[in-house]
């Protein structure tokens, strides 16, 4: 498999739903497989809060988030379509963010514009004009990545022939924000934050960075999910990470949480989690899903799973709902998962069918 | 499903028509009827790996369970159901047809008969039946509310459904002499269309 990572200055203006505007931006972006000669089979890949544009292969001790779907004779098949992922606008892995400067020289620190999903289509929009690609055959992604998909399938339904929206929904809920604004919060009272400048005086909010994650954790996991994998087993005193752990499930949120909190940047938590609360599909159209969906064109399929409570099945259902009343072309497949929200990540017969007859059908 | 079969459905389908088929399987009736009327027609299939076949076909489907309820459909401006051959599948055959009748006004219902004489006969020798389209064994049936054409005709009495059409259909699905004049015994197949009175 061919595969290229290059940072893509994009010189043109990008003017953001919240009325502010970027002069140019940078989006770090992963391509894997070859773009054919008519340019038409092109998929772009976006990924989901936390995640970036490596998407596929291993690179040192890190492997790609979807890695067991993308590549030869995977789910999507990189022998014949060209996989585009791009590190979204305002994340922390190489496009332009919080952690980029300004055009003064100057980190942004937390006044990086606020983004919203409809910006960072709008981004990758102008970066596959700059690729010449016309015509995506497949957008797809999962959670805020679904959203995304949803969003390219209403903005520009002449630009995609596939849309795949995955464990996600057409509006976050008020759970959604409730549990958003106490992770920012944790994140906004550690004392390194400095209300959001913490990158002049050098330093980084970690430890509510760490807390804020630990918290997140949880709600990409399922109460089943976790009770088989950790149950109330004890942690074993060699291998514990946090004074006061006596659980495992304790033990592994304090790892996970510290090693998130190395690799993220506060103010992107902040930002993101922001561009997820904001999300409604229906805003604008009388708040109307059915009225959202009309210009859509793509086929569409959701997936769901039950044991998803960030956003269950029946989000996706009424997507699939409002887009059969709008006489769409859409699918639904609801699936168990096991490992709650993040079910779409992981590699299942079934599902992994499903996104593949998907793609390939005619 | 056989072609004819497929034929004997497609001519109460008008052209262009919106339409669910609830039990949809692999989605050969839907593609079939794709072709020849041009549906914007809508798949509901409770088993991923016979939904996954309809996403091969590029079918629209909806994996979930009929039983679970179907109101969701009700508003969907669907202008008819079919139930090809998935009626005897469900937990509440009863409520489910009356259900259906909100979803859309007309709906096509077929289902095997089992007051065939093939089925009488596997009974009398003191066996469950095992026909030409019945053909799995109890034990691996998903067949768990059959019924008779007398059955289901009452049934559909008793809900106050209206038949407005129905053929008696024999093993190769066709209408004979036998079938017209005694269909309880010699249809191996009912087929109906039913309106809300």
């Amino acid at each position: 498999m061919i595969v290229k990572t290059k940072k893509i200055l994009i010189d043109s203006k990008l003017e953001c739903a919240s009325g502010e505007a970027l002069e140019s931006f940078e989006l770090m972006t992963d391509f894997y497989g070859e773009l054919n000669e008519k340019k038409d089979n092109a998929v772009l890949v976006c990924h989901a809060f936390s995640g970036s544009h490596h998407a596929a292969g291993k690179r040192g001790d890190s492997v790609g988030w979807w890695d067991e779907f993308i590549g030869p004779d995977k789910t999507i098949d990189t022998n014949r379509f060209f996989v585009v992922s791009v590190n979204n606008l305002g994340s922390c892995f190489g496009s332009s963010g919080p952690l980029s400067e300004d055009k003064n020289g100057e980190k942004f620190n937390n006044d990086f514009p606020q983004l919203e999903i409809i910006d960072w289509v709008e981004s990758q929009k102008m970066l596959a004009d700059k690729l010449g690609i016309e015509k995506w055959h497949l957008v797809i992604g999962g959670s805020l990545g679904g959203m995304q998909s949803l969003q390219w399938a209403v903005s520009y339904p002449k630009m995609v022939k596939k849309v795949g929206i995955l464990a996600a929904a057409a509006k976050t809920s008020s759970q959604n924000i409730a549990l958003n604004e106490v992770e920012r919060e944790i994140i906004r009272k550690d004392e390194d934050y400095h209300d959001g400048k913490y990158l002049d005086f050098n330093k980084s909010p970690v430890k509510g960075l760490k807390a804020a994650r630990m918290l997140g954790h949880i709600t990409y996991l399922s109460a089943k999910n976790m009770d088989q994998r950790f149950g109330r087993k004890l942690q074993n005193t060699a291998s514990k990470v946090a004074e006061g752990v006596n659980f495992e499930i304790e033990n592994y949120l304090q790892y996970k949480g510290g090693k998130f909190a190395e690799l993220f940047d506060a103010n992107s938590y902040i930002l993101l989690t922001k561009v997820m609360d904001k999300f409604d599909i229906a805003h604008g159209y009388d708040d109307s899903l059915e009225t959202a969906l009309e210009s859509v064109s793509a086929e569409m399929l959701v997936v769901s799973f039950t044991s998803d409570w960030m956003f269950p099945p029946q989000n996706g259902k009424e997507i699939c709902l409002a887009s059969i009343k709008a006489n769409k072309k859409c699918s639904y497949v609801e699936l168990e998962g096991e490992y709650g929200h993040d079910s779409f990540l992981y590699p299942n017969k079934g599902y992994q069918n499903a996104i593949k007859n998907f793609i390939e059908s005619k | 499903m056989k072609s004819n079969f497929k034929r004997i459905i497609e001519k109460w389908i008008p052209q262009n028509t919106k339409l669910l088929d609830l039990g949809c399987g692999d989605g050969d009736l839907l593609g079939h009827l794709k072709n020849s009327k041009n549906v914007n027609g809508y798949g509901i299939e409770i088993d991923i790996s016979k939904a996954n076949e309809c996403l091969k076909r590029n079918i629209p489907v909806i994996q979930c369970d009929i039983d679970e309820g179907i109101k969701e459909f009700n508003d969907l401006d669907f202008d008819i159901t079919i139930m090809a051959n998935s009626i005897q599948c469900l937990k509440n055959p009863n409520v489910a047809l009356k259900n259906i009748l909100n979803i859309s006004n007309k709906c096509i219902v077929t289902l095997p008969n089992f007051a065939h004489w093939s089925c009488r006969l596997d009974l009398f020798l003191g066996k469950m039946p095992v026909t030409k389209n019945l053909p799995v064994p109890w034990y691996e049936t998903k067949n768990i509310h059959l019924c008779t054409i007398k059955d289901f005709e009452e049934l559909c009495n008793k809900l106050d459904l209206l038949i407005v059409e129905k053929l008696y259909l024999n093993n190769n699905f066709k209408e004979s002499i036998l079938t017209k004049l005694l269909p309880n015994l010699f249809a191996a197949e009912g087929v109906y269309l039913i309106e809300r009175k």
